[in-house]
């Protein structure tokens, strides 16, 4: 889908050789290629946006579909973007869905209930940062592999979440808590406001990795653990944190899943680990850290949440969507690949 | 058939209080006298009889469903001073659950009820429990070799969607809708008992002359749930009714539609959890109608067991055992009949 | 033996051989000369297949030849040793000489037969001490490099390239593998070997071509004969060697490190020492003597007993106090070590400082670009650009990077491991000059060294390591090279 990307480098290249002097325009053209990269997210997202309108005119490009779109988006959307900072720091954090759905189940006792929907609100955010502390504590301080420490955080979460909910589905009470559910169901200019709440931590996830010291150190503790150690970067700390930001984003996804369902149970969340990784990967992030970004996350993310709204759109079953989710992951990683190719002389 | 059950417990019930002062027969006596005398458990199924030791083994819960029945089974079997309940670990994988029904044979427990996780391949050591002389009352996922289970005691997937089907075929036939948008939120698209409720809905509506406009899987979650039912009513601007087969996705379900701000259809939920109850009790929801496929059969299963055990029959039937299978109804809970079902239902 | 004709390859954006011509006689060793950048590694990996040419014609005995994968090279009798070695960490020493080649019968590996054939090569190598089980990556990287070039042997190669085969050697290794060299061009085997030490050069070397972008400019000069300075005016245009900045003339400040009885088992004992303000001390000493690993302890980034004081003020342990007292280190493997090699020059210079960009966590980029500029700026780092990935710049443009890092926000100490390993002639002597210019500036500097005429050229004062003690300190202006080498290699003091 993001063929389009390497001809037009490759064009580049064969104009570079035509005159010297056009050359230092193209290096700093060939600077862009990670604007480029999105390049091919953005086609990916247009070929959609043109199956949609194709098959189902009426449906596809209405307001409230691509509200939905974005309503469907934001829970993920939200760990996605503590993945990225994960995966850029060379992590994996397979824990997310598990820890969101401990974050709502906890959030939803009654217990938690009887306080109100701020204390049940500040009670997710502390537990999905708790849990990702604990990864962090794990695998920067007890010297873990993530994949490990994270998996078995995904495993135990998931029993806590069990345990604590008796494996029922634990309703948020209305309307004493209706407060919650109204992130939902409150629209502001038509959109619903976990929509907001998805845009703003994009953005602030963005700011902070491309404009704060954290983010930079991000990079260079996935990019080069050694050099970063040598250039005076508490490497565990930072390491640590990086978890601890992955859980923060994945109690505030249970705010909104408890929001969108109204509910907070232990099936919340399943297999959000591999959706969030895949979508990191699309959008061009290395799995080996120190490179990556949040906007290719998101069109990741995008071109995932539009495949399933086409599938239903289209009356098609969800096993041909997983079978059309697979293949973009095999595409986006061999385009990457290439990329890196050609990137490095 | 959890009507059955409730109204039938509740009698037999009050036969124990009526048997600690008299002898009485059952209510039903008129078929009993017209058939061979059968034996004395005829009557008064429920005063203690012989000790016996039930095993229970089911998978393990993820989900409200699943666990109102192991609530059930235990519940059933406190009633009754005779009856040792012996359940195993509930476990998802065949593997361990093969062994725990091994465990149960080893132990020589004197029935066993087993909710298979897959009935094909549990079925090779429920046939190794019934050669070893243990009667295996099979619930729910049955078993493919019938020598391998005594009796089987389930729901009736098909007539669940028959049931749906012919709620929404009664109610959109009453508005007078031609040509109706009607659409269909599934579990897991891949099992028989999916394909059974949807063939069932599918039939119902045939015969008003209406078929299904779309349908989508949504794995039981209630945020699967949430997640399909938003692209579906985006879908699908206007519906005139909708099936969705499962209670506990449907709490996700409702919010969506609430979400969207949706209620120009009928919605038809499918089990029969108290939260579904509670909904249509309400009348101000799109939910109207759920149809049953209750975990109350758990309870039933025990106490099949325990007369197989005992040697006893069903005392409202005219036959000296109990039957080898017996399919239960399923019953269409709306405003009008729910003050009834309260009782029963599960929480999701 | 071997021929080339206008080798042309082209990148995105680069044309990296433009033009290059090559002949490679049998029994010979053909030296390759050329800064960084000029093209040798392009050149290399066109012959190892890594890269295939998109101009121009090569042959091999009188048949075109063309190396289409690293497999066809190997076939055809090419065997390249990289500069950058490329052993897999995790496996032994056997598996990695045998690596693609396996002792195997029916497909299971025969381990026996490949330890032996292993012990063989290292001991034709003079390394009998490397054993065949034992894990590269548990390895000193001179050891590596003799298992690098246990693995090109254990091929029957009949062209061996060596890409700058004695930078992480000691001087005896330096010795011991210009013994080889020999053995193995008596036996008609061709050496393309590429080396920044012209001495080396004329001591081994039988013919030179030399390269400047992309283009041969000189081929086959005699070794031993042709001048150095126009060797160096062929590569650079200008006729320089090692030249050593002079010394500074005012008397070393204050004391800023001192150093009392550093001891780690194993590494060193017993180390203690000071460096002052402006002045620069140079370790001397063979690889395994244990000067690494004594910057390393310096740095906190290595486990030892001791006390290590700057300014008077003992340093707590861990790499993060050490940069925040203000230590700085430029490490031995640039690329493993120091860089983030994707990431921009701007981004690698501010890394170790990046909190006095920024106010409340958040950069302030246009301070951050402005000071990058103005140190790529003052250390000459080539293209200007510093937006540019790090990755794209030749070896000691990439070092002049990492000394820059320090340079940001007032470092006392710089700690520098072989600052100018892999780099060029040129480019030697303007890192000679910064380094010389930083000490003026009042910074203290604690210089490792594996070539001894740097560290006596570049240091005010030396110690001389052997063995993991120090045997000698003293003045670099009254030592010489054959006085030094006597010292670290035979134990005797001056």
């Amino acid at each position: 889908m993001s063929e389009p990307t390497p001809p037009v480098r490759q064009a580049a290249g064969a104009r570079g050789a035509q005159a010297d002097a056009a050359r230092t325009n193209l290096l700093s053209g060939l600077r862009g290629v990670g604007e480029l990269r999105h390049l091919g997210l953005f086609v990916a997202l247009a070929l959609l946006v043109a199956v949609g309108l194709v098959t189902r005119p009426d449906a596809f490009a209405t307001a409230s579909n691509l509200v939905s779109v974005l309503s469907l988006a934001a829970t993920i959307g939200v760990i996605t973007v503590g993945a990225t900072f994960v995966i850029i720091g060379g992590g994996i954090d397979l824990s997310v869905g598990a820890v969101m759905a401990l974050a709502s189940v906890w959030a939803t006792t009654l217990a938690t209930q009887s306080y109100g929907p701020v204390v049940m609100a500040v009670c997710a955010v502390l537990v999905g940062t708790g849990a990702g502390l604990v990864n962090g504590l794990l695998i920067a301080y007890g010297r873990l592999v993530p994949f490990i420490a994270t998996l078995a955080m995904l495993v135990a979460a998931r029993g806590l979440a069990q345990r604590m909910s008796d494996r029922k589905t634990q309703l948020v009470q209305q309307p004493d808590n209706g407060a919650i559910v109204s992130l939902s169901t409150t629209r502001v200019l038509g959109i619903p406001l976990l929509v907001y709440v998805f845009a703003l931590v994009v953005v602030l996830g963005w700011v902070v990795l491309n404009r704060t010291t954290f983010g930079r150190r991000t990079y260079a503790v996935g990019g080069n653990p050694e050099a970063a150690r040598l250039a005076g970067i508490d490497v565990r700390r930072h390491t640590m944190l990086l978890y601890a930001l992955s859980g923060l984003c994945c109690g505030i996804a249970a705010i909104l899943i408890m929001a969108r369902t109204t509910t907070g149970s232990s099936t919340h969340g399943d297999l959000y680990e591999l959706d969030a990784i895949a979508a990191v990967i699309i959008g061009g992030t290395l799995l080996t850290g120190g490179r990556g970004t949040i906007m290719g996350s998101i069109l990741g993310l995008l071109i995932f949440t539009l495949i399933t709204n086409l599938f239903i759109l289209n009356g098609l079953n969800t096993s041909d969507q997983l079978i059309a989710k697979g293949l973009i992951i095999v595409v986006a990683v061999l385009l990457q690949r290439r990329n890196l190719k050609e990137r490095a002389p | 058939m959890s009507e059955n059950v409730a109204r039938r417990g509740f009698l037999v019930g009050g036969a124990v209080l009526l048997a600690t002062g008299c002898t009485s027969n059952e209510p039903a006596a008129a078929p009993s006298s017209a058939a061979p005398a059968p034996a004395p458990a005829a009557s008064g199924n429920d005063q203690p009889g012989e000790k016996v030791v039930i095993g229970f083994s089911a998978p393990a819960a993820d989900h409200g469903w699943i666990a109102a029945i192991a609530k059930n089974a235990e519940a059933a079997a406190k009633r009754y001073s005779d009856v040792e309940f012996k359940p195993v670990e509930p476990t998802n994988d065949i593997n361990q659950q093969i062994s725990a029904v091994e465990s149960l044979i080893a132990a020589k427990v004197s029935a066993l009820v087993i909710l298979p996780n897959d009935g094909q391949q549990l079925n090779q050591v429920a046939l190794q429990a019934t050669q070893a002389g243990i009667p295996v009352v099979n619930l729910d996922r049955v078993f493919p070799d019938k020598l391998a289970y005594r009796t089987w005691i389930g729901g009736d997937n098909y007539g669940m969607g028959v049931a749906a089907g012919h709620f929404v075929g009664r109610k959109l036939k009453e508005k007078g809708v031609s040509d109706p948008v009607i659409v269909e939120i599934q579990g897991i698209a891949t099992l028989p008992l999916t394909q059974d409720r949807s063939k069932g809905f599918a039939d119902a509506l045939k015969t008003y002359g209406f078929s299904v406009t779309a349908k989508q899987d949504a794995k039981f979650t209630v945020e699967t749930g949430n997640q399909v039912a938003t692209s579906l009513l985006q879908a699908h601007k206007k519906i005139d009714a909708l099936w969705n087969h499962d209670d506990d996705q449907g709490v996700g379900v409702l919010a969506a539609i609430k979400e969207a701000g949706r209620n120009e259809f009928v919605m038809v939920g499918g089990a029969g959890s108290l939260n579904a109850m509670k909904e249509i009790q309400s009348g101000s929801s799109v939910l109207q109608a759920t149809v049953t496929y209750s975990p109350t059969m758990a309870s039933s299963a025990v106490r099949l067991a325990r007369l197989i055990a005992q040697g006893k029959g069903m005392s409202d039937l005219v036959e000296n055992q109990v039957p080898q299978s017996i399919t239960l109804a399923s019953e269409t809970i709306t405003k009008e009949n729910v003050e009834k079902y309260l009782p029963l239902g599960f929480e999701s | 033996m071997l021929v080339m004709r206008g080798i042309v390859k082209q990148f995105p954006g680069v044309r990296a051989l433009d033009g290059v011509d090559l002949d490679v006689r049998a029994g010979e060793v053909h030296c390759l000369l050329g800064q960084n950048g000029a093209g040798k590694s392009t050149l290399i990996k066109v012959l190892a297949g890594v890269h295939q040419p998109d101009e121009g014609t090569i042959t091999f005995n009188g048949a075109e030849a063309r190396p289409g994968s690293p497999i066809d090279a190997i076939r055809l009798g090419f065997a390249t040793i990289y500069q950058e070695l490329d052993l897999v960490d995790g496996l032994s020493v056997a598996e990695n000489i045998f690596l693609g080649h396996e002792h195997a019968r029916l497909g299971f590996v025969d381990r026996a037969a490949g330890r032996r054939a292993a012990r063989e090569v290292l001991e034709r190598l003079g390394h009998p001490e490397i054993r065949p089980n034992a894990e590269v990556g548990r390895l000193p990287p001179a050891a590596k490099q003799v298992v690098s070039m246990a693995r090109a042997l254990s091929h029957d190669a009949r062209l061996i390239i060596m890409d700058e085969p004695s930078a992480a050697l000691a001087h005896d290794e330096v010795a011991n593998l210009f013994r080889i060299i020999r053995e193995l061009t008596a036996q008609g085997v061709a050496v393309v070997y590429i080396s920044h030490r012209l001495e080396e050069i004329r001591e081994i070397g039988d013919r030179v071509t030399v390269l400047k972008d992309g283009r041969t400019v000189a081929v086959g000069l005699p070794a031993r004969d042709t001048p150095t300075s126009r060797v160096v005016s062929l590569m650079t245009g200008r006729d320089v060697e090692y030249v050593f900045p002079p010394r500074s003339s005012r008397p070393p400040g204050e004391e800023v490190l001192r150093v009392e009885g550093l001891s780690a088992p194993g590494a060193f004992s017993g180390v203690s020492f000071s460096v002052r303000a402006g002045e620069i001390v140079g370790l001397a000493g063979l690889v395994g003597s244990g000067r690494s690993e004594i910057l390393e302890a310096v740095y906190g980034a290595r486990r030892a007993a001791g006390r290590v004081l700057l300014g008077g003020r003992p340093v707590r342990r861990g790499v993060t106090h050490a940069v925040r007292s203000g230590m700085g280190l430029a490490p031995e493997e640039r690329k493993a070590q120091a860089l983030l090699l994707d990431q921009s020059v701007t981004a690698n210079i501010t890394l170790g400082s990046l909190p006095g960009f920024a106010r409340f966590g958040w950069i302030d980029r246009g301070r951050e670009r402005a000071e990058a500029a103005r140190l790529a700026d003052l250390l000459d780092i080539r293209p200007p650009d510093t937006e540019r990935p790090v990755r794209t710049l030749s070896g000691g443009n990439q070092q002049k990077a990492v000394l820059a890092r320090w340079l940001v926000g007032g470092r006392r100490l710089l700690l520098l491991d072989e600052p100018t390993r892999g780099v060029d002639v040129g480019a030697r002597a303007e890192l000679y000059a910064v380094i010389r210019d930083l000490a003026d500036r009042g910074i203290a500097v604690l210089l490792v060294s594996s070539e001894v005429p740097e560290v006596l050229g570049l240091s005010d004062r030396v110690l001389v390591l052997r063995e993991g003690t120090v045997i000698h300190e003293g003045d670099a202006a009254v030592l010489d090279e054959h006085r030094v080498l006597d010292m670290i290699m035979e134990g005797r003091a001056a």
